[in-house]
């Protein structure tokens, strides 16, 4: 497997691990059955907790890995030769902070006592910087999306 | 629950609270421990019990005053299937789990031997180890404090009873039109405030006792280190076994809430297997909820998570009446707690793929992202 391989198929397992850790920390508030997504069919399985936890957890150690393992080609590969994941110290900050808040709450669930304010406050940082950070996924797609629109000229349209 | 209890207990409240009262000074230096901060464990030798109601009574009269009253009219959650949950006019029901009664009693003839038993049993929170309603909390309104105390915070709780769900015997009870979600988005999210036992937290960080234990005429709980409380309850429970004609290494089968849901801070020890006690408790439970209400109907809101009756699984779920189970329950946090391996396993996993590929490509091959311009493999995916 070539280089180029790798990338593509790393850049899929990256949305796919991003997706369904937002999709299953969403499904961590009691909105799924709220507002009919587990009436969905085949979805009534977004209404469990415990599954969506587990899910999250899978998820977050694909990310986790993904990221090691682009992380330890950096001395090999620009930024800007990767296909996925933060370009800005913008999303890379809040792929920090998400970590640093998601070790926390792994080891409160694990047993660990944390003290409770510093718990809330952890619960409100890994709320935030997952919103912020789909929201700014989902800018730069659409930005991107308008680029290459825009690219191609009036033809593509 | 039955007026004969109700009669009696007016009858026993009186002279149970001045016994109470006057016993708890001699218990009171176990709750100091409380103030340092050490994980604190009840232990109730139900066999003491006499039903009278004391302790239900004195929890109610210390907290239902701290519930608020909501706001009226309460506003209509959307969509309009969620349903409002009002317990204002109904403070009075202190036979089950409310908002305004944090403490209950099951009052039970349960079969053993061929006899009818008299069991008398007071049920609140267990306050677990590692709580899933707290842990799962997605607001951080759930808190386990350092002394081992599980309790809910109700200026951040927005309602949304997923801790309750997630709960095995679905503790926390919902009251709508109250809380902080009336100044964010009534409608949209969430509805009203979570409200259990906080094993009277305030005062047990005073150094004083809970009031349940403090009233309680028999005495039949203790609060003390959770150690020192696992092998009293161990002890009693082989005492209860042998008098039971069991022997002793039976005593597990004597011992409730030592290893449920991965091990609670509240024990409770019986003269009679617990086995016994649980199924006289679902056919009490399905009496109350009437004829064609079964447990799967009770069990409105539950996750039902390998939820088998006698297996326990992550819990039978009778919460929708607010009436706790007696079932054996498997610990709610196994995967999460099994998961973190995988969590701290992946990142050296993707260290050593990318070292490995460094280490080839010094003999051959180029890393990846180097053989080939960047522009061939996409562009910006992410944040």
């Amino acid at each position: 497997m070539n280089g180029s391989a790798n990338n593509r198929y790393s850049r899929w397992l990256y949305f796919l691990a991003a997706g369904v850790a937002v999709f299953s920390g969403m499904g961590q508030m009691p909105i799924m059955k709220r507002y009919y997504v587990a009436d969905l069919p085949l979805m009534a399985w977004s209404q469990d907790f415990f599954i969506n936890s587990d899910l999250h957890y899978l998820s977050a150690a694909l990310l986790l890995g993904l990221l090691a393992w682009r992380l330890s080609l950096s001395s090999r590969v620009v930024d800007q030769a990767w296909s996925w994941g933060p370009r800005s110290a913008w999303g890379w900050t809040l792929l920090t902070l998400l970590f640093i808040s998601g070790v926390f709450k792994v080891a409160r669930n694990a047993g660990v006592f944390l003290d409770p304010f510093l718990l809330m406050v952890l619960d409100f940082v890994h709320l935030g910087s997952a919103m912020a950070f789909m929201f700014t996924g989902l800018f730069a797609l659409i930005a991107r999306s308008r680029a290459k629109k825009r690219a191609l000229g009036p033809a593509a349209a | 629950m039955d007026k004969v209890f109700s009669r009696r207990n007016f009858l026993l409240g009186g002279a149970a609270t001045a016994a109470g009262l006057a016993a708890s000074k001699v218990v009171l230096p176990q709750a100091v421990g409380a103030a340092s901060g050490q994980e604190l464990c009840t232990v109730l030798d139900i066999s003491q019990c006499i039903g009278c109601e004391a302790c239900v009574e004195a929890c109610r009269e210390t907290w239902q005053a701290t519930v608020p009253d909501p706001v009226t009219p309460m506003p209509q959650p959307f969509p309009q299937r969620v349903p409002i949950q009002d317990w204002s006019k109904k403070k009075d029901v202190q036979d089950r789990l409310t908002p305004y009664n944090f403490l209950y009693l099951e009052h039970l003839s349960v079969p053993h031997k061929g006899q009818e038993a008299e069991v008398h049993l007071p049920r609140r929170c267990m306050h677990c180890m590692n709580p899933p309603c707290t842990n799962l909390c997605p607001f951080g309104a759930g808190r386990v404090e350092e002394n081992g105390v599980v309790h809910i915070d109700p200026e951040v709780c927005l309602g949304g009873a997923k801790c309750k769900q997630v709960c095995p015997w679905s503790v926390p009870q919902r009251q709508s039109g109250v809380g902080i979600y009336l100044d964010i988005l009534p409608e949209y999210a969430g509805n009203g405030v979570m409200f259990k036992c906080h094993r009277c937290l305030p005062l047990v960080k005073e150094g004083k006792l809970p009031r349940c234990l403090e009233v309680c005429p028999q005495q039949l709980q203790s609060i003390g280190p959770r150690q020192a409380q696992i092998e009293k309850a161990t002890s009693l429970a082989k005492e209860k076994a042998v008098a039971d004609g069991s022997g002793p290494d039976a005593w597990r089968d004597y011992v409730y809430g030592l290893t449920e849901n991965g091990g609670t801070n509240t024990i409770y020890v019986s003269h009679i297997p617990f086995r016994e006690i649980a199924a006289a408790i679902e056919a009490d439970h399905a009496q109350r909820r009437g004829p064609g209400k079964g447990a799967a109907q009770g069990a409105g809101g539950g996750q039902g998570k390998g939820a088998g009756v006698t297996k326990g699984g992550k819990g039978l779920r009778t919460g929708a009446s607010g009436l706790m189970h007696m079932h054996p329950v498997a610990n709610s946090m196994e995967n999460a707690e099994n998961l973190t391996l995988a969590l701290v396993l992946a990142p050296l996993a993707g260290l050593a793929a990318g070292f490995t590929k460094l280490f080839g490509k010094k003999r051959g091959a180029p890393p990846a992202g180097q053989d080939a311009p960047p522009e061939r493999r996409g562009e910006k995916g992410g944040a």
